[in-house]
């Protein structure tokens, strides 16, 4: 009987102390997505490399297309709220990178006329599309799924398709690791904010 | 009495029975697509039926349901038609259903004022006009005959 009283409490100790040891950790992830780089071009058809361009910043990433009507557009406004919504200290310290699962349809000037139309500023947002390679890669690191779906060809000979998509915001600190997922077309912006202020401190 | 009766049924206008509140669409670039947005609210006994959308500015239009595909995905299909049910209302909005305005003819900027038709089986066709925006809905519009 003392026996299984000593385990019992020795296993107490130890789910207490497994349990504790996660009570401080706020974010579910710490995936370092520098160890590759990919290239793109940016809205200005300029190549970059990613992340490399969003090294010391902290960062608010998406995928998405131009095509969609209304999860992509949603999950664009979302970012564009947490931005407007930032306290002015940190304006500097975040950026916004948007990159299309759906390269070409989504070419530079594409890009550029749907971020212009929505008053997106180049100076914290970026734009990148590129080539198959690249697009596939960085789906893989951020585990993004888009399958192209109603694929038909229209009147006019040109390719028409919808997206099923992964509907996703993604949160990277200043140091380069992948912290944070949430619903892109439904997150809970305040908790967004909240969290880059984490980062920031 | 039956003669009075008889008349406000010739001379009532079906389409009073389908009152289209808040619509908008959202903003959008030429050459890429959008999506509109309302509420349908049929004060009718029968169920109506919206079956076409046209808009001039748009290359193709089309009703559209957003769903959820699991595993985090959302999805898109096409829906031949909405059924809104006898003294009901229906709306479409952002993640639901909503009508897909592809092939822009024009930039839809803020506070555009697109011109829409609406075709129901009951009520017949309904002009409406929907303002552009981001995505908050700001104030309802009456739709007009």
């Amino acid at each position: 009987m003392k026996k299984h009283t000593k385990i019992f409490w020795i296993t107490a100790l130890v789910f207490f102390i497994t349990i504790c040891s996660g009570c401080d950790k706020r974010f579910p992830l710490e995936q370092d997505i520098f160890r590759t780089q990919n290239t793109f071009l940016n809205q200005d058809s300029i190549q970059v490399d990613f992340p490399e361009i969003i090294k010391d910043k902290i960062t608010l990433f998406t995928m998405i297309y131009t095509h969609c009507p209304d999860i992509c557009p949603m999950t664009t406004h979302n970012m564009n709220l947490v931005e407007q919504r930032l306290p002015d200290n940190l304006k500097d310290k975040v950026r916004f990178v948007v990159i299309s699962f759906d390269p070409d349809r989504d070419t530079p000037s594409v890009f550029k006329k749907y971020a212009e139309i929505r008053d997106l500023s180049f100076n914290t947002w970026s734009f990148l599309s590129g080539d198959e390679k690249n697009t596939n890669e960085v789906m893989l690191k951020f585990n993004i799924t888009a399958i192209p779906a109603d694929s038909t060809y229209d009147d006019d000979g040109t390719l028409s398709y919808n997206v099923i998509h992964t509907d996703r915001i993604s949160l990277i600190d200043q140091n380069g690791k992948l912290r944070a997922n949430y619903k892109g077309s439904t997150a809970d912006l305040n908790m967004l904010i909240e969290d880059i202020k984490y980062l920031a401190d | 009495m039956n003669i009075l009766l008889a008349l406000l049924i010739i001379f009532s206008n079906p389409s009073d029975k389908i009152k289209i509140k808040e619509p908008w669409m959202r903003i959008s670039a030429k050459g890429q697509t959008t999506g509109l947005y309302f509420k349908i609210e049929n004060y009718s006994d029968k169920p109506d039926t919206l079956y076409k959308v046209e808009f001039e500015p748009a290359g193709k239009v089309e009703i559209h349901e957003t769903y959820d595909a699991g595993n985090d995905m959302m999805g898109m299909r096409e829906v031949k038609f909405i059924v809104v049910p006898a003294k009901s209302t229906f709306e479409l909005k952002p993640g639901a259903h909503h009508v897909m305005l592809m092939k822009l003819k024009t930039d839809i900027t803020r506070d555009y004022q697109g011109e829409v038709s609406l075709y129901f089986k009951q009520a017949g066709k309904i002009d409406i006009k929907a303002e552009a925006k981001e995505m908050t809905k700001k104030k309802t519009m009456e739709h007009k005959h």
